[in-house]
């Protein structure tokens, strides 16, 4: 019979519904990795909705000489279809740093930083829609039902922590279209499984009992353990009966890990205001930083963190009114970002761990005109053709910008790198072969990246 | 240049004019072309690969992507040129434009090309793909019952069943558990026939009768049975009750189909005809009709084709098509078959014989099937809303007269003044009589209750608004999918925008105008619908056009609207989701799945390796029909294996073939073939009936085995392939809920109908959030709980609730912490611990523990249990802290 602990890694790997359960998850690949890993862990800062790519990080000077003008080329079907009107930037870019990327006003603390993140302008997606989007960007397919790349992180790898879950995504109010489906675990046993923090002082559901129940607990799981004898020698010697009986012990460390995980009192008043944590407008995304980090901390291999909700805004996926939308999102997230990556940098995990950037697509160079065509408080369309996200930490090229998107930011030109390259490059730092990834499902090997995906040599360090 | 050349050169002159000049056109391919060529594009489309790209090949003439001396059709330069987005070579970046003026000007040229073509295998079938050969394949072969083994031990056995695994067991030197007890067997029975617990009085019953078989028949015919059954079906039809998608819109009338498979398993449907009717039971000639005669069954069961996933605002409306059909043929090719077929999409199936062509053979038949939301009344049942509302007193419905005057550019798209414009398909009888004055009126007849639908022909929407000028009862504003009366555009298969009255201006005809945004080209078409008894809906013209407001109206004379006095004894009708054939036609293969690169037309045909000759069959319509023949006919043996094996699995844990899904190559091999082909030849024989084969499964002494292990058995054969004692099985996630409310004595029993709303807690968010249920579920079996793709039950998940997005026939079996925060915390189980507790009221304080431990565990307490539990309410643990202790119990979710 094999030892108690290898079951115990099988039984909890063996499936479910919320996650809370990768503690005892056993690495799939030998060793935990197939090569030298540069990261350890991931942190996706996931701005749900679209940021445009020519208001942040890529400057696109054509669209302000041409504002107003029809685009000299049929755009291809987006989602509201309904215009071709050029629309240049409200915002004023500058070139920051040693390495002189431009970043536009929008995000003057990200941009101190832009010396230690690689900016990728020609990102590419295959979906317009935001589900099937954010199906895409998290799990390299666009529908429902495959596991999330922090899913197949964990799988991989294992989980550093024994108390946490090894995927953790932290949410201030906004689930992004497509549902708690973004963090499934899929195919793959749900011990893989997403789990979502949201913010207060019960981050999870059924982690602990109501208040009212709370006294009798003890007295509950003493019976229990009593009368668990008596099944045990009712049943044999059942590994899954054994299994379910360590699971209420394990369930019960975590329920004290958790309150330890939210206590912010041990932090610096100076980390603290680093993070904003101190301003309204930066509190809740500066809270879910801060845990990001103190998650990485302990162990957790992924972290995701959602788009603040913000009154009368709708994510990042502004139709109409960009100028102020944009404003007030990077306002909300653009001070904790920064503090991020310094306060990792200066503990020294910022080489151990990737910070990536970006949203399901980025945005059209031409307005979505109302229907009396006033260009006015107008906002732009999807555009997974081409668009920004970026990369620190963790192994990346740090101070670089790679690839480019046309005169009017439309399509990548150069450079291309696709949803399935950076799942492909994330895993290399990772120190895994997306191509030897894979787990058997449906008569294949699946992978993160389906049948395609390349590592972009150019980002890596 | 040699002289051989030269010669042949000459020589091809003679033939073709068009090469005039080859020497200076080979010349200039060497210079400009080749290395372009060879730098830029051998990486993914070369011979040399084994996959190249779109099937391309640029190391030799390419006569499908360059066509000599015409630039504008050499898909190539439009490739290079970067001006069609979706088509932009290399991905990598553009090439200079000097470099593109080279390869137009070659292609003026005539393309001239000194190279060999490369030689592509002319392949119908792949190498190693051979039919022949695939036929040997087990899962392929016929099945064919063998005489029972003789055994050694000659009083073991009680059916067949148990001398094919007695003798395997034998052979081994093994021996089966021994039997197990009369509580564990009637525990083990009940859930796995109804999945609920036994009750005291059923133990009570079965101790002291002893009568097995009494049991199995009590069983068998009890309603319960079939919800049961039914949800192991839903997992394998990927039953889903809303799209999923942005906004996790309602599926009509899914809730039917539900209904439809519990009866259909109530009823001991043949499954051969339960087969077909999921496959075509819209076309059969022999429509079942329900046991109360008011509607026909067999139409609902093709509801099935339509659980998938459903995108709300597909930009690229042919691809969503396809990934819908896609998952159409998967989960045909499974639950059915057993076969990976969706695997050949994209490229021969590289372990099955399933060539890409039988894939869109298959698809075919998909892309020929549309979906309609139609009245299923039965012949009699219409007959007799007939009668009674010919008999009603009529009341006129006047609707007046009014000039439209359409602008330039707009189109009358259709006026009412009949219905075969459009091709308007009719169900139903709210619109049986056709428009009147130019309007089509739900109530025209003056009866409120009728009921109908009316389905347009398909167009592909040409404008960018469309005006429709209606008078309807106000619409609830509620979800669009809920409203009952509607006229409702359906775009690409999704109920895109709704056309419903205002409620401004009541009994008067209003203008309602949507922008098409979503819908513009698009596969479109309209369905006027009024499933409501009460209200009604008139439409009088429906306008195409590019103005955002509806076209001048001259009223002439006004409509004069009396509402219709109420005829409630009008009998009701019933509605459903219909499977129909749509344009029916062939599907050219997509070439490496693309739906952008599309090769050779197919005929629809389905699997040829199960297909004795080969030959494609003759087809008429969407092909459904014969598809349905073909599955229970050719294809007959390998159904009933799969469908066998699924059933062996629910009731000894694991299939005789464990990847039930998969009876392919890369699936297992039968752990005892001969069992499973002589249970399948005896099902097929006995007519196909689902309760013959389980009654002789579950009154087998192999499944009266012991779970207990023996530990040299266990060592012998470690995963119980031999099935040397019955397994320990831990419930599904409906069970336990079911059972915890059966337990608590919440449970409501009431069968069939509308889905109950889920009960959603504050953890649960995301768009599309529908209000919550009933924490309880108002007491009803977890099978009535709603299927929300995007809002599925926590507690349903942390057991291994699957997800619908194609077959599962295997759950998930997992131990997980979160089972136990589940158990220890959630507040639905909470509150039926206090409810189990309240039960209890008037029950003696002494036969309480005694009897919570029967109703949980089908057992009175042990000295021991009753000590503690005692133990625990003296010091001050209540009742209802015991019943929730008890529902934590591994025994409460196990079975023995």
């Amino acid at each position: 019979m094999s030892s108690r602990r290898s079951f115990l890694t099988r039984a909890a790997n063996g499936f479910g519904g919320l996650a809370l359960m990768q503690m005892l998850a056993e690495a799939a690949t030998k060793n935990g990795t197939h090569h030298p890993a540069k990261a350890k862990a991931v942190i996706f800062l996931f701005m749900d909705g679209g940021p445009s790519q020519m208001d942040t990080f890529d400057p696109k000077p054509r669209l302000r000489l041409d504002h107003g003008k029809k685009l000299p080329f049929k755009p291809p079907t987006t989602v509201f279809n309904i215009s071709d009107q050029v629309f240049g930037s409200p915002f004023d870019f500058k070139q920051y740093g040693q390495s002189g990327a431009t970043v536009s006003e929008l995000f003057p603390h990200v941009a101190t930083c832009v010396d230690d993140i690689a900016i990728i302008r020609s990102m590419v997606a295959d979906h317009s829609e935001h589900t099937a989007a954010n199906y895409f960007i998290h799990s390299g397919s666009g529908f429902q039902g495959r596991p999330s790349m922090g899913s197949w992180i964990n799988y991989g790898l294992g989980s550093e922590s024994d108390n946490l879950p090894g995927f953790i995504v932290l949410e201030s109010g906004l689930i992004p279209p497509g549902g708690l489906d973004c963090f499934s675990s899929g195919f793959l046993p749900a011990s893989y499984q997403g789990t979502v923090f949201r913010k207060g002082e019960h981050p999870i559901a059924d982690l602990t009992p109501p208040a009212s129940e709370a006294a009798a607990q003890q007295k509950k799981l003493a019976l229990l353990g009593k009368l668990n004898k008596g099944a045990v020698a009712r049943f044999g010697e059942v590994s899954e009966i054994d299994a379910t009986i360590q699971n209420y012990e394990l369930a019960f460390r975590m329920q004290s890990a958790v309150p330890e995980l939210l206590d912010f009192s041990k932090e610096s008043e100076a980390t603290k205001e680093l993070y904003g944590l101190n301003d309204k407008m930066t509190e809740e995304f500066g809270r879910e930083c801060l845990l990001a980090r103190r998650l990485v901390e302990k162990g957790v291999r992924f972290v995701e963190l959602l788009t603040p909700a913000r009154p009368g805004l709708d994510r990042w996926d502004q139709h109409s009114g960009l100028a102020n939308g944009h404003r007030i999102n990077a306002q909300s997230t653009d001070k904790p970002i920064a503090a991020l990556l310094k306060d990792l940098k200066q503990r020294g995990m910022l080489d151990q761990t990737l910070v990536v950037w970006g949203g399901e697509f980025g945005r059209t160079p031409c307005a979505q005109l109302p229907d009396n065509g006033n260009m006015t408080n107008v906002g732009r369309d999807h555009n997974p053709f081409g668009f920004t996200m970026w990369m620190a930490g963790g192994g990346t090229k740090p101070g670089i910008v790679h690839g480019a998107t046309d005169d009017f930011g439309y399509f990548a030109v150069e450079n291309k790198v696709h949803v399935h390259d950076l799942h492909a490059t994330m895993l290399h730092l990772l120190g895994m072969d997306h191509k030897r990834l894979t787990y058997r499902y449906s008569g294949r090997d699946m992978r993160l990246t389906d049948v395609a995906g390349n590592v972009v040599t150019e980002l890596l360090a | 240049m040699s002289t051989n050349r030269r010669a042949a050169l000459r020589f091809l002159i003679l033939l073709s004019p068009a090469l005039l000049g080859a020497d200076a056109g080979t010349d200039f391919f060497e210079a400009r072309i080749r290395p372009v060529l060879a730098e830029r594009c051998y990486g993914c489309h070369s011979s040399k690969l084994r996959e190249p790209k779109a099937d391309l090949r640029l190391d030799g003439p390419a006569p499908t992507v360059i066509t000599p001396g015409k630039p504008d059709e050499s898909k190539l330069l439009k490739a290079i040129s970067y001006t069609d987005f979706r088509l932009r070579m290399p991905p990598t970046g553009k090439l200079p434009d000097s470099v593109i003026a080279d390869f137009t000007e070659w292609v003026k040229m005539g393309a001239p090309d000194p190279r060999t073509a490369v030689t592509v295998e002319a392949r119908a079938l792949p190498p190693g793909l051979d039919l022949d050969r695939g036929r040997r394949f087990w899962a392929f072969q016929p099945v064919v019952a063998t005489p029972p083994p003789a055994v050694k031990n000659k009083l073991w056995s009680k059916t067949d069943s148990d001398r094919f695994l007695l003798a395997a067991l034998e052979a081994k030197g093994l021996k089966p558990a021994p039997e197990a007890d009369k509580r564990s067997w009637l525990r083990r029975v009940t859930f796995d026939l109804t999945g609920l617990p036994p009750t005291p009085a059923e133990m009570d019953a079965f101790l002291a009768a002893g009568n097995y078989e009494a049991v199995v028949d009590r069983l068998l015919a009890s309603p319960h049975y079939g919800e049961r059954w039914a949800r192991h079906w839903l997992d394998l039809v990927r039953y889903a009750e809303t799209n999923g998608h942005e906004y996790d819109n309602n599926k009509l009338d899914a809730w039917q189909y539900r209904d439809y498979v519990i009866r259909a398993f109530n009823e001991d449907l043949p499954f051969n005809r339960f087969v077909q009717e999921h496959l075509a039971g819209d076309l059969l000639e022999d429509q079942r009709t329900s046991k109360d005669g008011r509607f026909l069954e067999s139409p609902i069961a093709t509801n099935f084709y339509w659980f998938g996933e459903v995108l709300n605002s597909a930009t690229d409306s042919v691809k969503s098509k396809a990934d819908n059909v896609d998952n159409q043929v998967d989960v045909i090719a499974k639950s059915f078959l057993g076969l990976t077929v969706a695997c050949a999409r994209c490229h021969d199936h590289k372990f099955d014989p399933i060539p890409t062509r039988d894939y869109y053979g298959l698809a075919g038949i998909m892309h020929s099937t549309g979906m309609r939301e139609v009245v299923i009344d039965s012949p009699a049942q219409a007959r007799a809303i007939h009668r009674a509302h010919e008999a009603a007193p009529a009341t006129t419905r006047n609707p007046g007269r009014a000039k439209i005057q359409l602008r330039p550019g707009e189109t009358l798209w259709e006026d009412f003044t009949d219905l075969t414009t459009n091709a308007w398909h009719q169900s139903g009888e709210a619109f049986a009589t056709g428009p009147r004055d130019g309007v089509i009126d739900s109530a025209g007849r003056g009866v409120n209750e009728l009921v109908g639908s009316l389905t347009s022909k398909k167009f592909k929407m040409p404008n960018h608004y469309v005006h429709v000028r209606l008078n309807a009862t106000k619409g609830n504003g509620s979800l669009v999918e809920r409203e009952p009366i509607r006229l409702t555009l359906v775009a690409d298969d999704y109920k895109s925008i709704h056309y419903m009255g205002s409620g401004k201006t009541p009994g008067k005809f209003e203008w309602i105008s949507y922008r098409m945004t979503l819908p513009f080209e698009r596969q479109c078409y309209f369905e006027l619908v009024d499933r409501s008894r009460t209200g009604a809906i008139a439409v009088d013209a429906i306008v195409f056009s590019e103005e955002k407001d509806p076209p001048p109206t001259i009223e002439e004379t006004p409509a004069e609207w009396a509402e219709p006095a109420p005829q409630p004894q009008l009998p009701a009708s019933t509605f459903g989701m219909v499977a129909w054939d749509e344009a029916p036609g062939n599907t050219k293969l997509h070439i490496r799945g693309s739906h952008q690169n599309l090769g050779e037309e197919v005929p629809r045909h389905f699997l040829q390796v199960i297909s004795k000759d080969g030959t494609h069959p003759a087809i008429t319509g969407s092909g459904r029909l014969e598809l349905a023949n073909w599955m229970t006919g050719e294809a007959a043996p390998l159904l009933a294996r799969v469908y066998v094996n699924r059933l062996w699995e629910h009731h000894f844990g694991d299939g005789l073939v464990r990847t039930a899904d998969n009876f392919g190559v890369m699936g297992e091999r039968a752990t005892n073939r001969e069992l499973l082909d002589t249970l399948s030849a005896k099902f097929i024989a006995g007519g196909w009936s689902t309760k013959a084969l389980q009654r002789e499964m579950v009154l087998s002494a192999a499944y009266r085995m012991s779970s207990k292990d023996d530990p040299v058995a266990a060592k012998a054969d470690p995963r119980n392939d031999l099935l040397h004692h019955y397994p320990v099985r831990r419930l599904e996630a409906e069970p336990i809920r079911d059972a915890i409310l059966s337990v608590s004595g919440s449970l409501d029993k009431t069968l069939y109908g509308p889905s109950i709303v889920p009960h959603i807690s504050e953890y649960q968010n995301g768009r599309g959030k529908p209000k919550s249920g009933p924490l309880d579920g108002a007491g009803r079996r977890s099978i009535y709980i709603e299927v929300r793709r995007n809002f599925l039950t926590p507690l349903f998940l942390a057991f291994d609730y699957p997800l619908p997005i194609s077959t599962i026939g295997v759950r998930n079996r997992s131990t997980v912490p979160s089972q136990a925060l589940m158990l220890m915390n959630n507040e639905f189980v909470l509150q039926q611990a206090g409810r189990w507790a309240d039960s209890l009221s008037g029950t003696p304080e002494p036969d309480r523990i005694p009897l919570m431990y029967r109703q949980a565990f089908g057992r009175p307490p042990q000295p021991a249990e009753l000590q503690e539990a005692n133990t625990f309410l003296k010091d001050g643990g209540t009742l209802a802290g015991l019943a929730h202790v008890l529902f934590n119990s591994p025994e409460f979710i196990y079975v023995q």
